[in-house]
């Protein structure tokens, strides 16, 4: 083989390497920023391993950064990081007076910290972020930010193409993540054949009840309807929580199988009721199964939100209000129905059969998928 | 199933308890279901906070440990080969230590040069550094570009090679085959033939390329060391596929020459934890905390043969994996759906990053994780979308024997 031996062999074996993409197999740069708007204070940490490149702090040369050179160049870093950072308001650029200095640590290591209190021109709130520490030397360093305010916290990521950051005015964070939850909730209860199915189950047999008083209304039994979904709704709540704070994880397709089983039990204990009447301490029981169910699913919806407590809210909620809306548009239906002679005999039984053969088919189904 | 539930329940009376309106609002279960909502609900359990700094630490503590190629001086070299050889050491300084900051040193440093001074050396480097950053459309591009423009048949080989590379790793085969025969012409030898062994593996003719390759490399007369090692990381690759034992020496002999191969280093553990063999995984990743594949391998392995510092490595594992999420993009999801698999038994976010993954990467470990996800999340979709690719390619593989078709 002829092959110049220039550079070649070495670009070679380079690309032997990479065989697989294995590139972010380690942690990148980033720098942390904490930012709390309503003491006014801000911390940041720096990677001590960044801080090399930018600080002599191996003045003896032998690669190990020691408590005694980055003493030394206490200095330096604090010069070199404050230069990187700007907060402003519309009255001018704020000041930073510091409160703490020293180490911490991250995934990757140590980290030198700073504590700040900010004081913006005019007593006013500080309005922009901008950071540009490193930006020049590693295209792929970023800045990690958390806003701290009395509404919650939210994150946020500086990059060379976006190193500003306004900072956010109390309305929004919080309150778009509540909505946006909100939302999903409402959805995954409308596309959620399992959830409506249960529903209908749950609501069937109240429907069945002869009239036995002049008070009893359409209007009250929607009110124990409304009981017993919410009943559910706070079942779920607990363990959805329990899953979505990694506090008890169920394998997945366990949990789709029992809520198949769950909702094929409920609709033939309308018929033989083995487990009782009292439907909203059924409703409480199976909801503690559904919350893990649900919990998959806000699992895909929660990465990079750091408002979990709003987001769980709002996703319940919106669980609920799904729930009392399909019951304020569908119960008046089966009352109506219930007048019907043929309903209690043929389509209420029908119904069921249907319920539950659908879903032991799901039980079978996502049993065979263990 | 169990619940405690009272089958002598009678029907309650609406009208007479108004307070029965909402059932779910009585019983002490039910306060105490919503003290324990509210107690995890609190925003203080829910954001880890960051640790506290300290001021009084020791001076003759060694808070870090510098890698020796840190580029300390920012001055950017003023020649194109200097711009080069600066830039290949990084890339190598990255692939050996899988630290990305040094991608992100290489690529600061083509963006201040201008891009009417790409020369080929260059663009071929950059295509390497936009794969290794999963940038496969700009990299195709730059790789395009030399392919078409030089007259200089180091460089045209060298963007064959990585271009036949990369679209192995994609699993585009067709194509890859086209750029292993274009690479026989300009540079026939043990490379080539490694390269259309890989596609052919890959195409269901395993066991011939393996034979082949090895019957090649038992004629070449004393192969040069890349060559040879190239080769023998290949058949290591095959024999796997194949689950031959035979795997593990020709990996060895790659660890042996290049002990920095992090993607050999990987494929040999992750081949002794699927054999459990957990004390030649603990071996194999130990003092390779830092990197993620070969982190995530050895915390599986830990929790498998109950290591006592299992729960350490998992929290750290937790903790960086969090960080990564907070960064957004930069997140190699092949690892983490892994870790969401195997260690956190979470499997519908497992199958969420592995489907992200397998969309842009079809190695055989990539398809393994995709198809364990699936099935774990009981995704029948999925499967049969992956196992209709795998049977279109024809491709077996005995980690993955369940679909052989």
């Amino acid at each position: 083989m002829t092959m110049p031996r220039t550079w070649l062999p070495c670009l070679l074996l380079l690309t032997l390497i990479s065989q697989s993409g294995l590139a972010f197999a380690h942690k990148a740069s980033d720098s942390f920023i904490y930012l709390d708007t309503n003491e006014r204070e801000l911390r940041i940490d720096v990677a001590l391993r960044d801080l090399a490149l930018l600080v002599p702090l191996d003045q003896d040369g032998d690669l190990q950064i020691t408590g005694r050179e980055v003493r030394s160049q206490r200095e330096a870093i604090t010069r070199t990081v404050e230069r990187a950072l700007e907060l402003s308001a519309e009255s001018g650029i704020c000041s930073l007076q510091g409160l703490q200095w020293g180490l911490s640590r991250h995934s990757d290591g140590r980290y030198a910290a700073a504590r700040y209190r900010i004081s913006c021109p005019g007593g006013a709130g500080a309005e922009q972020l901008r950071y540009s520490l490193l930006f020049d030397r590693d295209s792929l360093h970023r800045g990690l930010v958390e806003i701290t305010s009395d509404t919650g916290s939210s994150l946020a990521v500086l990059s060379p193409d976006r190193n500003q950051l306004a900072l956010a005015t109390e309305t929004s964070g919080p309150l778009a993540t509540f909505i946006m939850f909100l939302r999903e909730g409402v959805i995954h209860l409308l596309i959620g054949l399992d959830h409506i199915l249960f529903l209908l189950v749950l609501v069937l047999p109240v429907s069945l009840m002869g009239k036995e008083s002049e008070s009893d209304t359409v209007k009250a039994r929607m009110f124990g309807l409304a009981g017993i979904v919410t009943a559910f709704t706070v079942a779920h709540s607990i363990t959805l929580a329990l899953a979505a704070l990694d506090l008890v994880t169920l394998p997945i397709a366990w949990v789709e199988t029992i809520i198949a089983l769950s909702i094929a039990v409920a609709a033939l204990n309308v018929a033989w009721p083995v487990l009782g009447k009292k439907t909203w301490k059924l409703a409480f029981a199976f909801g503690l199964v559904h919350g893990f169910g649900f919990a998959s699913v806000l699992g895909d919806l929660t990465s990079g939100v750091s408002d979990m407590a709003v987001a769980l809210a709002g996703f319940n909620l919106g669980v609920e209000l799904g729930q009392l809306g399909l019951l304020v548009l569908g119960f008046p239906l089966l009352y109506l129905l219930s007048q019907w002679r043929l309903y209690q005999r043929a389509l209420v039984p029908g119904i069921l059969l249907a319920v539950a053969g659908t879903s032991l088919f799901w039980a079978a189904e996502r049993a065979a998928s263990i | 199933m169990t619940c405690s539930v009272n089958t002598k329940g009678n029907r309650v009376h609406l009208a007479q308890c108004p307070a029965c309106f909402l059932p779910a609002l009585r019983g002490r279960a039910f306060w105490i279901g919503l003290g324990l909502a509210g107690l995890l609900l609190s925003p203080h359990l829910l954001q880890a906070a960051p640790s506290p700094i300290e001021s009084d630490f020791r001076d003759d503590t060694v808070l870090a440990t510098l890698p020796e190629a840190i580029p300390i001086s920012n001055q950017e070299p003023d020649t194109a080969t200097g711009l080069a050889d600066r830039i290949q050491q990084l890339i190598g300084e990255a692939r050996g230590t899988g630290d990305p900051r040094f991608f992100g040193y290489a690529e600061r440093l083509f963006q201040q040069w201008p891009e009417s001074r790409m020369d080929d050396r260059l663009l071929v480097l950059r295509a390497t550094l936009f794969q290794s950053l999963h940038r496969f459309e700009q990299a195709r591009k730059d790789l395009a570009t030399v392919l078409k423009r030089t007259r200089n048949r180091e460089h045209r080989v060298q963007a064959r090679l990585t271009l036949a590379n990369l679209e192995i790793v994609q699993g585009h085969y067709m194509e890859a085959k086209k750029q292993c025969q274009a690479l026989a012409r300009d540079y026939p030898g043990l490379i080539a033939g490694s390269c259309h062994a890989q596609v052919a593996a890959r195409t269901g003719q395993a066991r011939a390329a393996y034979q082949r390759l090895q019957t090649s490399l038992a004629e070449v007369d004393r192969p040069d060391v890349t060559s040879r090692l190239w080769a023998e990381g290949t058949l290591g690759d095959i024999a796997a596929q194949l689950g031959r034992a035979e795997a593990e020496q020709h990996w060895r002999r790659v660890l042996a020459a290049s002990p920095s191969d992090l993607y050999t280093r990987t494929m040999l553990a992750d081949w002794h934890l699927q054999r459990g063999n957990h004390n030649k995984v603990l071996a194999l990743t130990d003092g390779y905390d830092q990197v993620d594949s070969l982190a995530v391998i050895r915390s599986i392995a830990m929790i498998r043969s109950d290591h006592p510092e299992r729960n350490t490595l998992t929290r750290q594992l937790r903790e960086r994996f969090s960080e990564a999420r907070w960064r957004g993009v930069l997140l190699h999801q092949r690892d983490y759906a892994r870790f969401l698999l195997d260690v956190e038994a979470r499997a519908e976010q497992a199958l969420k990053y592995a489907r992200e993954n397998w969309a842009s990467q079809r190695e055989p470990l990539d398809s393994r994780l995709l198809l364990r996800a699936a099935r774990a999340a009981g995704d029948t979709k999925t499967l049969a979308r992956l196992e209709q690719w795998l049977k279109q390619h024809g491709q077996t593989d005995a980690r993955y024997p369940e679909v052989s078709s």
